[in-house]
């Protein structure tokens, strides 16, 4: 508290603060005196956030979306706590959640609309109201609409805020409005693979995996716990804690390492020929749960057949690991059956190719295994009924008609159900096939630092007659629009209801615990008014508080009902299955081993092991995960979050270190194999990673100096990756391909390979190896992308 | 006397730092280097001599059996009576601006005599007091007003757990007296404390964990001198 915001204090907090002593007691007798604390000096709140307001909502500072209370005294929001009635998280909330008031008072948060007054990509603009930003937005959307067609128009989204516009967008008639980055670039082939194989998407935005009850987990480069989603680490650390084994497949010494019975440091890249191996050895050993499979899945004869080449002996040269902990960590899983958690992953984005037969892989086991529908493995979900209401007539929201589709006529077979591909979105824009696309929409998505390749992505927006976007904070993505909108934050607004069907289902309301501060509107008002401008029918409904209220009333409930119960109210859950009562959604009726559909299409119908390329001589495989106090590039420049960890640091392997002679908290850059160069960034000499990668945390490096904290705090991932490969099931971006080596004191540092690569493996080939050689020769100056990639001198280390 | 204490167990810590941002909050902690009354240092992956270890140092102050801050302080002596809230028992005593509670065995501070030198903060080998010089005992021609964890004194009076308890996502955090059972049984079945040969003011926060991780814990946090 500062000494402004004490003197703001009403008279009766003041009373109020005055009848304890220092001791939290009542002064009886005690040596309080009060009248003088009272009069000049500043101590702090003396009873921290106790009896301030409390209104129940549901946090987004991530979007696991855990039900909390907000506390505010004297109009000021003090606190962020667990809402106490929730069945998932209680009174907790993560180190990001407890900051979401950082967020809200956030100085560098758009205050206003803004127009673009420099280059794309500079970062300049001019304040303007609202009615001339929409107007100007509704302009550009219909003359690029009428010049090229309404699949010109894309929309790029991610999170509550991008719901109602999206709904703008599909008025439009265009096609490209479910180009969820979250789903292409995220969860899409963990998704596709759950939903051919045991018919429902077992993880996705919620996973349904019932760690408290297993007997024995297995994470293949899951890193709960880095990774946080407050419930889902909370079932991981019960199942921990009442006894269950861990197995940890990660080319890394994770905090879930750190906590296994046995931790295997894998290749990068070949997890799937480990995962194979093991299906092979249950089958051949006789492990597998023979009723479940006889009854539940099919496929089981082709399956044995595909995998019998897969031997433990191949897959310990290929993997990099000892046969005897490969065969100690399948056995130690088999003797959990059918109470083991083969953890569906989340971001599954790895390397293209394999990753869907990556995440089949791991749904054939726990079915091997029997761990479909029972305690401790893969559970179903619990259907939680509210209403949804239509803000934009369904009839007014067809697509209008195209000779060559995007979205339908994709390369990818499977990836029209979930969208248009957000790589062929980008291609699109740069090649105008097979349709022009000139206008975008961004909203809630930092799309530099979430696509790859984001020069790529840089040269796209370059191209584009328009680009808008609704943000709370200017990063890369704002400082590349022409317009830009200031979006409430999740604390200043009502969102949709939230209904969770996992083990503890409930349903519970955000609601606004301000009004949005300066010129900031909801995302309802937002739609709602562009519509209008666009001479759109719909948004019948004065403001999102109607529409929670619509939802809630076909299940009886209102947001009043609900605030009476403490703002959310649990229901029943229906998470297992008797073998008798079964049901499993796919079109055969049965948990596929071998998925037809995927045979259909000329794909392989049971995964086969496909090798990622190595590093090529001299570099070492990039692979990136989560910091726990930061959601992706989102929250690297709230106050307290920044505090808490300001950059990220590079994990080098001691052993390589020692041999480039760099040391721990040393400052260096890196150069990927297309000669993108890095912001500086610390390093982390380690034991706990394997000398072919190195790793960073996701989302830090932010090139937009309009967010004060974050700018140039160490190093962007997304700005290294270069080289991308699309999963040729539907599409999905890789993230792991690409490679780096480390440039110290301006001279290039080539990292040693230290462990040979089997000749199955084959290398990455460097496309102009020669030509990088004769500019390092030459002593030539590295090549800087692109606009938006800053210059050295106003590049801010890591300091 | 009965003591507050404090078990951190790292077989459930993830190391999220969640602890922190909850006291920061709830306290209204400035985000200014070095100020805070609760921290989580990442620790690793290092080698220990039980394989490798990924763990955290979630620190706070320890509400020493002996704290080296409270005898350093230099401001006036005053008497000062306690009250049990239980009993209504009380005690009178002569303290200065710093004390350990006889009755619950946290060290206080008083923020309205405070003269903010930094004795205390200097003296304590955790580290666990800063000093705010935003604020100041103007009367006092202070300095600035020190600031340390209160084991939320307030918030337990009132019936509530610190706020770092409240807020740990694994459960990672037990407080309670010393003698209760779940703190206790944490004692007997091999929870440390941060104490060296030179280091022995009896910390009251005890970490709970794998060999190696409380290996790691003490060779990197231990304090190996008093300051």
């Amino acid at each position: 508290m500062n000494r402004r915001r004490f003197l703001k204090m009403s008279a009766a907090t003041a009373m109020a603060m005055a009848a304890f002593s220092l001791d939290g007691l009542p002064p009886k007798g005690g040596l309080f005196r009060a009248s003088r604390a009272l009069a000049g000096t500043n101590y702090g709140p003396m009873n921290g956030s106790m009896g301030a307001r409390e209104t129940t909502s549901v946090c987004e500072m991530c979007f696991w979306r855990c039900p909390i209370v907000a506390k505010v005294r004297n109009g000021k929001l003090i606190k962020i706590e667990g809402n106490p009635k929730s069945p998932v998280n209680g009174q907790r909330v993560c180190a990001r959640g407890n900051s979401g008031i950082q967020l809200l008072y956030d100085p560098d948060r758009i205050k206003y609309p803004m127009k673009r007054v420099g280059a794309r990509g500079e970062g300049k603009w001019a304040k303007i109201s609202w009615d001339e930003a929409l107007e100007e937005i509704a302009h550009n959307m219909n003359k690029v609409k009428k010049k090229y067609g309404p699949h010109a128009l894309a929309y790029f989204d991610h999170g509550a805020s991008a719901e109602n516009l999206r709904e703008v967008f599909m008025a439009m008639g265009t096609e490209n409005y479910t180009s969820e980055p979250a789903f292409f670039q995220c969860v899409g082939p963990a998704a596709l693979a759950y939903l051919e194989t045991v018919g429902y998407i077992a993880t996705g935005t919620r996973q349904y995996n019932d760690m408290p009850h297993a007997k024995a987990m297995l994470l293949v480069g899951s890193h709960i716990g880095e990774n946080v989603h407050v419930s889902h680490v909370r079932e991981f650390i019960e199942g921990l804690s009442a006894g269950s084994k861990l197995v940890v497949v990660d080319p890394r010494f994770s905090v879930a390492a750190g906590k296994a019975d046995i931790h295997l440091s894998i290749r990068p890249g070949t997890d799937t020929a480990l995962l194979l191996a093991w299906i092979n050895y249950v089958i051949q050993n006789d492990l597998y749960h023979k009723e479940f499979v006889a009854n539940t899945c099919q496929g089981f004869s082709d399956l044995k057949k595909e995998v019998k080449g897969y031997s433990l002996e191949w897959a310990a040269e290929i993997c990099d690991l000892k046969i005897a902990d490969m065969k100690a960590a399948i056995k130690m899983l088999a003797q959990a059956s059918p109470h083991v958690m083969i953890h569906p992953g989340r971001h599954s984005t790895w390397y293209g190719k394999g990753d869907v037969g990556r995440h089949q892989s791991y749904a054939i086991l726990s079915a091997l295994f029997g761990a479909v529908g029972v305690p401790g493995g893969l559970y179903f979900t619990t259907p939680v009924k509210v209403g949804h209401i239509e803000c934009v007539e369904k009839k007014s929201k067809a697509v209008a008609p195209v000779d060559v589709s995007l979205k339908e006529d994709s390369n990818y077979p499977f990836s029209s159900t979930f969208g248009t591909v957000t790589a062929d979105i980008i291609k699109a824009i740069n090649t105008s096939k097979p349709y022009p696309i000139r206008l975008l929409g961004v909203n809630g998505v930092n799309i530099m630092q979430t696509i790859p390749d984001p020069y790529e992505t840089m040269k796209a927006i370059k191209k584009l007659d328009f680009i808008f976007c609704e943000e709370m904070m200017a990063g890369e993505t704002a400082l590349w629009s022409d317009i830009i909108l200031p979006d409430a934050v999740y604390l200043e607004r009502y969102d949709g209801v939230y209904a969770y069907e996992g083990l503890t289902p409930y349903i519970t309301v955000r609601q606004p615990v301000l009004p949005p501060m300066y010129e900031a509107k909801t995302p309802y008002w937002i739609a709602k008014n562009l519509a209008r401008h666009l001479k759109i029918d719909g948004f019948p409904l004065p403001d999102a508080r109607a529409l929670v209220n619509h939802d809630l009333a076909a299940v009886d409930l209102s947001i009043d009902k609900l605030n009476k119960k403490g703002g959310i109210i649990s229901l029943p859950a229906n998470p297992y299955r008797t073998p008798k009562n079964l049901k499993i959604a796919t079109d055969s009726g049965k948990i596929n081993l071998s998925v037809a559909a995927f045979e259909d299409e000329d794909l392989d119908a049971i995964p086969k092991f496909q090798p990622a390329p190595a590093p090529p001589k001299g570099y070492a495989r990039l692979i990136y995960g989560r910091c726990p106090v930061h959601t992706f590039s989102r929250t690297m420049n709230n106050l307290w979050l920044n505090h808490e960890v300001p950059e990220n640091k590079l994990w080098l392997n001691d052993e390589i270190a020692g041999q480039l002679q760099i040391k721990n908290d040393e400052t260096v850059v890196l150069e990927n194999q297309d000669g993108k160069r890095s912001n500086p960034i610390k390093v982390l000499v380690t034991p706990g990673i394997r000398p072919d990668a190195v790793y960073m945390t996701h989302g830090f490096g932010s090139k937009s100096p309009h967010l004060s904290r974050a700018y140039g705090k160490g190093a962007a991932d997304g700005y290294m990756m270069t080289n991308t490969v699309e999963d040729p099931f539907m599409g999905a971006t890789s993230k792991r391909t690409n490679f780096v080596r480390i440039v110290k004191n301006k001279s290039i540092l080539d990292i040693p390979e230290i462990i040979p690569i089997p000749a199955a493996i084959p290398k990455f080939k460097l496309r102009k190896l020669a030509a990088d050689r004769d500019r390092q020769k030459a002593g030539a100056k590295p090549q800087y992308a692109s606009a938006g990639d800053f210059s050295s001198k106003e590049r801010r280390g890591g300091e | 006397m009965r003591q507050y204490a404090m078990i951190i167990d790292l077989n459930r810590c993830v190391g999220c730092h969640a602890c922190a941002l909850a006291c920061r909050a709830e306290w209204d902690i400035p985000a200014q280097d070095g100020y805070r009354r609760n921290w989580v240092k990442n620790l690793g992956p290092a080698k220990t001599s039980h394989g490798l270890s990924f763990t955290a140092y979630p620190g706070l102050c320890n509400h020493c059996d002996k704290p080296a801050c409270v005898p350093v302080c230099p401001a006036d002596q005053i008497k000062k009576t306690f009250t049990e809230p239980k009993t209504g028992k009380t005690r009178t005593m002569t303290v200065a601006a710093t004390w350990k509670n006889p009755f619950d065995g946290t060290v206080q501070i008083d923020k309205t005599r405070c003269l903010g030198c930094g004795a205390c903060a200097d003296a304590c080998p955790y580290g666990a007091r800063y000093v705010n010089t935003n604020i100041a005992n103007k009367d006092l021609d202070g300095d600035g007003i020190a600031d340390k964890c209160t084991f939320c004194k307030p918030r337990v009076e009132a019936g509530l757990r610190p706020a770092c308890v409240q807020t740990c996502i694994a459960d990672a955090r037990i407080f309670g007296w010393r003698d209760e059972p779940k703190i206790a049984d944490y004692i007997k079945k091999g929870a440390i404390r941060l104490s060296s040969a030179k280091v022995q003011t009896g910390p009251n926060v005890y970490y709970y964990g794998q060999p190696k991780d409380l290996e790691l814990l003490t060779k990197t946090s231990t304090p190996q001198e008093m300051p």
